[in-house]
């Protein structure tokens, strides 16, 4: 229906009321896909009711159990960034609010993070095909997980907490930040948030993905194809790959490394990776003069594929508007702030390139006996297509595994 | 060994934003905690809509809706599952912005701390609160009202327009259905007739009738009773306001009766406070007396607040002097000319429609006056005329 005097309904942003806090900047919650825009409400949501509720002086097992749900039905109001009808529902809220306090992230932060503007799609893809996307910031990676993951995580919640809190939040494991179910359209999509392995600002050139096993561990065709491709195992002996780290980083990641395998043993998890991005400071400072010198006719885009370390284009300029925590001082080349880049290592005075690494275990939620019972169901099936089939238990994984990264690192 | 969980206020993080208050949303009752979640709630998300130019139709007709279904999880102060319902949103945001209430300010009224139960009553027994801070009134009403309330909303805001917010019908702010244990709840909110500082030691409700106009015992046993237009007259009351103030309170009287009237609506009434200057200043003394033994009370009586109190968190500016008031806040109040008094006058109760009396009424032909309900025979056109000669009489 038309307004009665025929104009259009325009939006206006200013507000002439006073408001007694700093303005928190108005949030729509836009973005390309219904999803998005509920994740983005439902984290804003979340964080919000966290702040009202006190923290407690320690966690308690009820807490590993608890979630909250909340369901939004709307009529004729908020139609335009959110769908009508949504559901989100967190879980354990106060254990992750605790992860995040020991990971050395502040609520509002995340908050920010997550809903100041949409998250970006990621062209990389986890193992079956899940999605991944990034913060706009590049801070944080949301990941699509399945149902099954989510039992998985409940199941090993309590020891990985535990876990965090003795290592002092000092470990490769994925940082676990929060995990959602959200629900449009009648469909549930499961989503947790972890750290991002990769640095929020300096670009990763180069990528692997490596298990320590060496059956059908090649890139294929069509992921060399990508702007960014995921190689693996092979790919990195045959090229002949060094990270030159020195031995003092080498101790202690090695050191790192074996209290995470064995915890992952332990829980008798395997499968999982070591993530190794390699940002080269050379490469990036050449093409940052490509850049600056292309200047006029390249607005830069905050589109998601224009600054993102995780999809491998040009590096943010430091003053980038998309880096809107980075207010300190600018940062020359191949340098990172360690309170955010936790992950980053540079490569060793002396080492052939100027390098910077970014490694990490990820995907963590296989479970041995999950595993058997898929294998035994599919017996009769060879190997799929990314369906890896060990034959080794996560004992010996984690042995395997661990050998293979300390014999990649010097 | 399970430790008791101890509640800790202290946060070592940094925030990037003036630190909000932790809201726990604490009362008594688990219905306002859910009121006050679910302001507060309500509050937050307009403020990440973009406020549009003018209202449209569909704005009439919209509501959000939103059920909590919480496990093991902030069960401390607010219920597990709970349904929380606003009519109209950005219609209720106009009109406070249009009353001249912010909404942040609006929000933090109802939800830094708890309302308060006021023993007022309405008719039929309504129940009353009143935010902690004096402000706004929470009134329950039926599901009846709400429809009602749908009926005359337009109509009832391009009155607003036209006036530009200036008149002495209710100011609607809010309108809410709360959901808790299975039990719904239809709550409005508006602004407080009388003053959020000033006690009001004399209350009238007048209708300009005087069929049973008249407190009952029970009522005068109150702490504040609720006077009639009978003990109005008895009393000898009068108002005593300036020829300037009197000119402009019957003009927008008249607007808004006659506004009423086109509506069919009747049986509302003139609700009438008084503050009595000397009377206040010497309660002030008595409780400064008895400060050592007494911890000052806001127990939502009539009682006024001393001026520095923490429940006018509001009041930055200097404090006020006996009888003074902010009439950017106490809309409603007008100074007596020669008297020490204040008078608060507005007009309340307005969503009684004339046709769903007429219904009742014949529904309950053989029933005769029942308690509190007023069977009248007039029509709302004759009803607005003889309210408004009872109001000009007293006023002089």
């Amino acid at each position: 229906a038309a307004a009665p005097d025929g104009t259009a309904v325009s939006a206006s942003k200013t507000k002439t009321k006073k408001k007694h806090f700093i303005g928190q900047k108005v949030k729509l919650f836009r973005a390309s896909e219904p999803i998005l825009s509920v994740f983005m409400w439902g984290v804003n949501h979340t964080v919000n009711e966290l702040s009202n509720v006190p923290v407690p002086v320690m966690l308690m097992p009820d807490d590993f159990k608890a979630y909250s749900k909340i369901k939004v039905d709307n009529h004729l109001f908020n139609k335009e960034n959110l769908p009508s009808r949504f559901k989100f529902k967190e879980y354990c809220p106060m254990v992750f609010r605790n992860l995040r306090e020991r990971f050395g992230i502040d609520d509002q932060d995340y908050q920010n993070s997550l809903t100041r503007s949409a998250p970006l799609n990621s062209d990389s893809q986890g193992r079956f095909g899940n999605r991944f996307l990034c913060s706009y910031d590049h801070r944080f990676v949301i990941k699509t997980i399945s149902s099954e993951d989510i039992a998985e995580m409940h199941s090993i919640l309590k020891k990985y907490h535990q876990f965090i809190v003795e290592c002092h939040g000092n470990t490769l494991l994925p940082q676990f930040l929060g995990m959602y179910r959200l629900t449009v359209d009648g469909v549930e999509t499961y989503m947790v948030v972890t750290r991002n392995v990769f640095s929020h600002r300096l670009t990763v050139h180069r990528k692997y993905d490596l298990k320590g096993s060496t059956v059908s561990r090649e890139a294929s065709d069509k992921e060399k194809a990508k702007e960014l491709p995921t190689f693996k195992d092979n790919d990195f002996l045959n090229e002949g790959q060094k990270l030159q780290i020195g031995d003092d980083n080498k101790k202690y990641f090695l050191e790192k490394l074996k209290r995470d395998v064995e915890f992952l043993a332990t829980l008798k998890i395997m499968d999982y990776s070591l993530l190794v991005g390699i940002h080269d400071v050379e490469r990036a400072e050449q093409e940052e003069m490509d850049v600056e010198g292309a200047g006029e006719e390249e607005e830069y885009e905050n589109d998601g594929m224009g600054g993102g370390a995780l999809t491998g284009s040009f590096g943010t300029p430091p003053d980038s508007p998309g880096n809107p925590l980075n207010c300190g001082g600018f940062f020359g080349p191949g340098e990172f702030d360690p309170s955010v880049d936790v992950y980053a290592i540079k490569s060793r005075d002396g080492a052939g390139k100027k390098e910077v690494y970014f490694m990490a275990i990820i995907d963590i939620l296989t479970h041995y006996d999950a595993k058997k019972k898929a294998a035994h169901a599919a017996k009769t099936v060879k190997h799929g297509a990314g369906a890896e089939i060990s034959t080794v238990n996560p004992e010996q994984y984690s042995k395997r595994f661990y050998e293979f990264m300390s014999n990649i690192l010097s | 060994a399970i430790a008791a969980s101890i509640a800790s206020k202290t946060k070592t993080k940094k925030k990037h934003f003036v630190a909000q208050k932790v809201k726990l949303f604490r009362a008594s009752d688990p219905l306002l905690s859910v009121l006050m979640w679910g302001v507060n709630h309500s509050i937050n998300e307009l403020s990440h809509i973009q406020i549009p130019i003018m209202l449209m139709p569909d704005d009439f007709k919209a509501y959000s809706k939103i059920k909590v279904d919480n496990h093991l999880f902030n069960k401390e102060n607010m219920p597990s599952h709970f349904k929380f319902k606003e009519y109209c949103p950005l219609v209720f945001r106009n009109l406070r912005e249009r009353f001249g209430i912010d909404d942040q300010e609006f929000s933090n009224s109802l939800t830094r701390s708890a309302p308060l139960n006021s023993d007022a009553q309405g008719r039929s027994g309504a129940r009353f609160h009143t935010s902690y801070d004096k402000r706004y009134v929470i009134k329950t009403i039926s599901s009846e009202d709400v429809a009602e309330m749908h009926n005359i909303l337009k109509k009832y805001h391009q009155f607003i327009v036209e006036c530009h917010g200036n008149t002495l019908l209710p100011q609607f702010l809010g309108m809410y259905r709360l959901t808790v244990d299975g039990d719904e709840t239809y709550m409005i909110v508006t602004r407080n007739v009388f003053s959020h500082r000033l006690s009001v030691y004399k209350k009238y409700d007048l209708k300009g009738s005087t069929v049973a106009r008249e407190a009952s015992d029970k009522e005068k046993a109150k702490e504040l009773p609720t006077y009639k237009d009978n003990d109005f007259i008895n009393d000898g009351q009068k108002i005593y306001i300036d020829g300037e103030n009197k000119k402009m309170f019957l003009e927008k009287l008249r607007k808004d009766v006659e506004f009423l009237a086109q509506l069919k609506l009747m049986d509302y009434s003139l609700l009438v406070g008084i503050h009595d200057v000397e009377r206040a200043e010497q309660e002030e003394v008595d409780s400064e007396d008895n400060e050592a033994e007494d911890d000052g009370e806001s127990d939502g009586g009539g009682v006024g607040t001393p001026p520095d109190s923490p429940s006018n968190t509001l009041d930055s500016t200097k404090p006020l002097s006996p009888g003074e008031f902010d009439p950017s806040i106490d809309v409603y109040a007008i100074k007596s000319a020669p008297r020490k008094e204040v008078y608060f006058m507005a007009i309340i109760d307005i969503l009684q429609h004339y046709d769903a009396k007429k219904k009742a009424a014949h529904a309950a032909k053989t029933v005769k006056h029942g308690a509190g309900a007023e069977i009248s025979t007039v029509n709302p056109e004759q009803y607005s005329k003889r309210f408004y000669d009872f109001i000009a009489t007293i006023l002089s």
